[in-house]
């Protein structure tokens, strides 16, 4: 038997005609394009019970509540919780992206010791026992010494329950140095204490105005609570009430106004000052909510006549007066400051001008006007006793200086903490917390910041993120984030009513960090002594419990407690005592800096504790984020002046520092004033975040508030050249 | 058996978008992004690759400063109708991937059959549809937040804005289980619409009379469903897309911008269509 | 024979001896049924057995015991919850209303207790009608809105009394239930196939038509698909 060649031929064709009558073929077929269809390695989501847990956001003052769609105890979405006194169903851009912050790189995942040098970003990971141990030693070594008041801490917000811990633990300790960043509360306390005389903030019944004049405040870039802002906005749309947004850039929140009145930047207190000046020369003013009007009159006249002011501020004069009619003439017109998103503190001349024309037309505790109002006061805890130790601390004055001599008036002064530690101040700090707050990405003069970082020896960061703050400590005690814990969080951003949120873990914590609270209970009563005493609660949520007393209940059912009718603090304005401090100017001489660059805000952006996620960048224009590549927003006949053209390169030059950008030609600014976004130029975080942009912080330094030191610059000289 | 189709009347789901209200925020693009699984990379600057299934654009008035105006529109995905539910893409897809559903109005996209030769987004006159050049990549756990009822892509297919159809799915799974007749205005609204602050967006069926969408629009059936509202206009109306999302602006230099019009054409003058 | 013979006769010189011929004839015929034979044996038998890898469920369930011991059929434990959506597959919790101790001496139900109960752990069964990711299945519109019978799609499972093996293809990675077992894809009742043409075929006789779809005149895709 020959096995030839056709014998061989025969062979394959039976096996041809075989295998196409079998299902091989076809079934490989099908199953290689059911492959192809979807790769085993695209992830397929695990389905299950749908779940909605309520809570409250917490990544910027807003205080919206929030719905958490989770699928299987898995966290999917964030919606806005609807009927919710804040945002009634509705959420912003940054309380979306919130599980990009749960879950993600950024993640600081257990507490960390620093191995290798500052900045290198070499890190141990250690238990929470030993990270206790580390930092109750090195806090006990220093107050055993005598010198408590070495120790500062840097928070982001001094209301709630766990800034209170963190301000009590600081108290019974013996440092006076408890420092929040710098907001625009800072001038609004200040502004109501000098012009009310009462402790108390400013709430704005923004839904019933009927004309609104914004003074910079950024109503669709995130100011107050941004949500509830963005209805109010729409309901001014569909109620066709007047809203004229002064700003010298052609904002969001400019866009949407009815009018938008450009200005010279940093003028808007004169302009303020100018339109009352027409209101009380023409007599266009309801005096129920105003004391001293009488001596105080002529000043302003005298000061602020119509063509003086047009001058100062490039508004035309029939502009101020047809302003000034409008605003006078309303039922319910209401002014707003604090520029973009209240991120920074105004002077006390601008705060003060502006409520002085709300005063001007009785609009103080009205319907659609502004509110006097107390803060809150639900934290009634007994006074930390204080031993010798802490009084002694207590005793000396405040690294930033605030509270004494010429920043008597200021409660806080993080923008002075650079100068001050750098020139050595009334003494060397040696310990520096952090919580909630990312310093050295966040206050103006980064390099001035990071270098006063640098001076001080042990650094202790409870942030949830690798923040540029973060990678300059020594020691990490991460605290969960915003979805993973219980906390309270007290809304004070404009609103008229007290709203107290209750921040409830929606997932159970994802990594081995732990609750501040926790953290601070823990470490107080590792103290021993009058610390341990001044924190006689077991574990946080005892605390929390027991701290909101009878609004517990209201808390756990319905996520949040409201008290509507809140009684004011003061009816009456004191025109009086209305300070004549000059004008803020900025930083630089006329002649080496012939441009003027003002930071803007945006909401996609945060200029906050909080980077953003990778959502926002993505959302963030090209014209804003190119590649790694920042813009600076310049008028096309500067830029042509300069020879730039759309897209260039261009070094940007300002008295404290220098950056290179690129150019967007943009006629919503006017010629000779530069703009750039806040909240970019991020060294820290992950690849989707890092070295995008420029942080308009290293560029911008503080300019004191003569009337009570607070950072009040509103921009800076600069220069602009192609690079 | 049931036919409930049988009975009603085609809906026809489609949006208003006030552009007075919309403010530019992106809460649309971002609540779109996390309700459908959109993957993200480092660098999204480049606008072209950037998968953005909603996206806001920024328009102006081209005036000098201080005239200067913007205005911003968020453009998803038009689920033009065409004539009949001829949309652009659907005309070309080779493969089936994408069709138009009479019943609702909704042009879909089915993943698995896409092999990605990208006609129809050469075809789509809005730059509505996205390609996946690269498989999308979940960076160290956060794959944990993807939702179950949006199928997430491999590279190599096209995706584009659904009009959050999965939720009109799970709102028939509620509607089957309590025996109502169909599924009400609230309890199928698009992601979009949940999300935006400012209430500038407003979903629903436009052949409704009920409904907020159909008050607001008023589409003439009759002309091509142009709008009755004399703020209302459709991007590139002139293409006879028979899009399903209206713009509304109560700014001329707005409405105009919504297509190509020469100098000495009127704002909002629809020429017949030759056929 | 004659013809056979005129061939041997042709060729000159050439030494095709016709015995030759008829064996070379018949081995080509030979090859031919070996080839195919093989080939039939290697596509209906073998095929099969390479392409489906087999695993077991954790433990074996016994669902006939089950079922006695509930009220309202499979539905006790397979529910639709509040929203429409279906539960599918029971989660512990379920489970441990009843067996937080064994209830029972076998000892699937001991490694039940022991390695799930007691750690906690959800079991991770594997499920035999899981579809692809593609697919949109709506339990509420076929099981409430259809009023089909589970057998129809999942056949007795009810009467098993221990899980059977867990089959699934190589190359997709889903189940052997979605094609059907037997590999030319015929079948024989309504539960023993599950792909897209057997919802269409039962649709079909159900006389579900729907003409929604424009470029299909059928139901419009995302009916089912996501």
């Amino acid at each position: 038997m020959k096995v030839d060649r056709r014998s061989f031929l025969s062979f394959v064709i039976g096996g041809a005609a075989g295998t196409a009558l079998s299902p091989l073929p076809w079934k490989l077929m099908d199953d290689s394009s059911i492959w192809s269809q979807m790769w085993p390695w695209t992830p397929v989501p695990p389905d299950g019970e749908v779940v909605y847990e309520d809570s409250t956001c917490s990544l910027c003052p807003g205080g919206c509540g929030i719905s958490v769609r989770k699928v299987d105890n898995r966290a999917v979405k964030i919606e806005g919780k609807p009927g919710h006194p804040v945002n009634d169903g509705r959420i912003c851009i940054l309380g979306l992206s919130g599980l990009q912050f749960l879950y993600g790189p950024t993640r600081i995942k257990s507490p960390m010791k620093r191995i290798g040098d500052r900045g290198e970003g070499k890190w141990q990971k250690i238990t929470w026992h030993e990270a206790d141990a580390i930092l109750t030693e090195k806090l006990s070594d220093i107050r055993n010494k005598g010198e408590a008041h070495t120790v500062a801490a840097i928070a982001g917000s001094d209301s709630g329950t766990v800034p209170a811990l963190l301000q009590r633990f600081m108290t019974a300790y013996g440092s006076p140095n408890f420092i929040r960043t710098p907001s625009f509360r800072d001038a609004d306390e200040l502004a109501v204490k000098s012009l009310f005389g009462e402790t108390g903030r400013t709430g704005y019944d923004v839904e019933n105005a009927d004309y609104v004049l914004s003074f910079g405040s950024g109503i669709a870039d995130g100011w107050g609570s941004p949500v509830r802002m963005f209805q109010a906005a729409s309901l001014w749309k569909e109620k066709n009430v007047t809203v004229v947004q002064v700003e010298p850039r052609l904002s969001n929140s400019a866009a949407k106004a009815t009018h938008w009145v450009p200005i010279n930047p940093g003028t808007e207190a004169d302009l303020a000052l100018g339109i009352a000046a027409v209101m009380v020369d023409r007599n266009m003013l309801d005096t129920g909510a105003v004391s001293g009007l009488r001596g105080w009159k002529s000043d302003l006249l005298d000061n602020y006549a119509t063509q003086k002011v047009s001058q100062t501020t490039g508004v035309a004069a029939e502009r101020i007066i047809a302003l000034a009619k409008g605003f006078a003439g309303a039922d319910h017109p209401l002014a707003l400051c604090g520029r973009g998103k209240g991120s920074t503190a105004i002077s006390l001349r601008e705060t003060a001008a502006v409520y002085i024309l709300n005063a001007l037309t009785g609009n103080i505790n009205e319907e659609g006007g502004m509110w006097a109002l107390p803060e809150t006061d639900y934290i009634q805890w007994p006074r930390a006793t204080t031993d010798q130790l802490a009084s002694a601390g207590l005793s000396q004055p405040r690294i930033d200086g605030a509270g004494s001599g010429r920043y008597i008036e200021a409660r806080y002064l993080p923008t002075r903490l650079a100068e001050s530690v750098n020139g050595g101040g009334p003494y060397p700090m040696q310990v520096l917390l952090v919580a909630g707050a990312n310093p050295c990405h966040d206050l103006p003069d980064t390099k001035g910041v990071k270098a006063a970082l640098s001076r001080i020896p042990f650094i202790v960061s409870f942030s949830s993120f690798n923040d540029e703050t973060a990678a300059m400590a020594d020691l990490l005690l991460p605290d969960h984030v915003y979805l993973e814990r219980y906390a309270d969080i007290p809304v004070e951003a404009g609103l008229t009513r007290q709203v107290i949120g209750l921040s409830k873990p929606v997932v159970s914590p994802q990594f081995n960090t732990r609750h501040l609270g926790e953290t601070l209970i823990t470490v107080a009563r590792a103290m021993g002594g009058d610390i341990a005493d001044a924190f006689p609660w077991d574990n946080y949520e005892t605390c929390l419990e027991e701290t909101l007393a009878e609004k517990w209940d209201t808390l756990m059912e319905a996520g949040v407690w409201v008290q509507d009718d809140v009684d004011p603090v003061a009816d009456t304005l004191r025109l009086a005592r209305q300070t004549t401090a000059p004008a803020i100017q900025a930083e630089g001489d006329v002649n080496s800096f012939p441009l003027l660059l003002v930071p803007y805000d945006s909401i996609q952006l945060t200029s906050g504790y909080i980077g953003e996620a990778p959502f926002m960048i993505k959302a963030v224009a090209d014209t804003v984020i190119k590649g790694k590549d920042g813009f600076v927003e310049v008028n096309p006949q500067t830029a042509s002046a300069a020879g730039l053209g759309e897209g260039d390169m261009a070094i940007l030059t300002t008295p404290v520092g220098e950056a290179r950008l690129r150019v967007h030609l943009f006629e919503g600014i006017q010629p000779g004033v530069l703009a750039m976004a806040r909240g970019l130029g991020h060294t820290a975080y992950d690849g989707y975040l890092a070295d995008k942009g420029v942080n308009v912080n290293e560029l911008i330094g503080p300019v004191e508030d003569p009337s009570s030191g607070h950072d009040a610059a509103w921009g800076i000289r600069a220069m602009l050249a192609k690079a | 058996m049931k036919h409930e189709q049988k009975h009603n009347t085609p809906m026809k789901y489609g949006m208003a978008i006030d552009l007075d209200k919309c403010t530019g925020c992106g809460t649309c693009m971002t609540a779109c992004m996390a309700e459908n699984n959109i993957p993200f990379k480092e660098d999204e600057s480049n606008k072209l690759l950037s998968i953005t299934w909603m996206r806001i654009f920024k328009l102006n008035n081209g005036k000098a400063f201080p005239d200067t105006d913007i205005c911003y529109l968020p453009r998803p995905c038009q689920h033009c109708e065409g004539h009949g539910g001829h949309s652009p893409c659907v005309s070309v897809c080779p493969a089936t991937a994408t069709d138009y559903s009479r019943e609702t109005g909704i042009v879909s996209q089915i993943y698995t059959r896409c092999f990605g030769c990208r006609y129809c987004m050469g075809a789509c006159p809005y730059h509505a549809r996205y390609f996946n050049w690269w498989d999308p990549v979940w960076p160290d756990g956060m794959e944990k937040y993807l939702s179950p009822n949006v199928s997430p892509r491999m590279r190599g297919v096209v995706e584009k804005c659904s009009f959050c159809f999965h939720r009109y799915q799970l709102a028939k799974n509620q509607v089957y289980l309590e025996g109502e007749q169909g599924v009400t205005e609230a309890a199928y609204q698009t992601a979009c619409t949940q999300a935006c602050p400012a209430g500038a967006i407003v979903f629903g069926d436009l052949n409704n009379p009920e409904h907020q969408v159909h008050q607001i629009v008023k589409p003439d059936p009759k002309n091509g469903n142009k709008s009755n509202n004399p703020r209302a206009f459709r991007l590139l109306e002139r293409l006879g897309t028979n899009t399903k999302v209206y713009y509304l602006s109560s700014r001329e230099w707005v409405r105009r911008a919504g297509d190509n019009y020469l100098p000495h054409e009127k704002t909002g003058q629809i020429a017949k269509p030759h056929h | 024979m004659s013809t056979l013979n005129k061939k041997a006769m042709d060729g000159d010189g050439k030494k095709t001896s016709g015995g030759k011929d008829i064996s070379a004839g018949g081995f080509i015929i030979l090859f031919f049924i070996i080839g195919f034979a093989a080939s039939m044996v290697l596509g209906w038998v073998i095929f099969p057995k390479l392409l489906y890898s087999q695993k077991q469920q954790p433990f074996s369930f016994n669902h006939a015991l089950h079922v006695e011991e509930v009220e309202d059929g499979c539905e006790s434990c397979h529910y639709f919850r509040e929203d429409g959506s279906f539960s599918g597959i029971p989660k512990l919790a379920q489970c441990t209303d009843c067996h937080e101790e064994p209830m029972g001496e076998t000892e699937d139900e001991a490694i039940f207790v022991e390695q799930y109960v007691a750690k906690e752990q959800e079991v991770p069964w594997l499920s035999y009608s899981r579809q692809p990711d593609c697919v949109f299945f709506s339990h509420s519109a076929h099981v409430i809105g259809a009023e089909m019978e589970c057998v129809a799609c999942h056949g007795h499972i009810g009467e098993s009394e221990s899980s059977r093996a867990y089959e699934y293809n190589r190359i997709t990675g889903y189940s052997r239930d979605i094609w059907g077992k037997n590999i030319a894809g015929l079948k024989k009742n309504s539960w023993d196939r599950m792909k897209m043409d057997d919802c269409a075929q039962c649709h079909k006789e159900a006389g579900i038509i729907h003409t929604s779809s424009v470029q299909t005149e059928r139901d419009a895709c995302f009916v089912c698909h996501k």
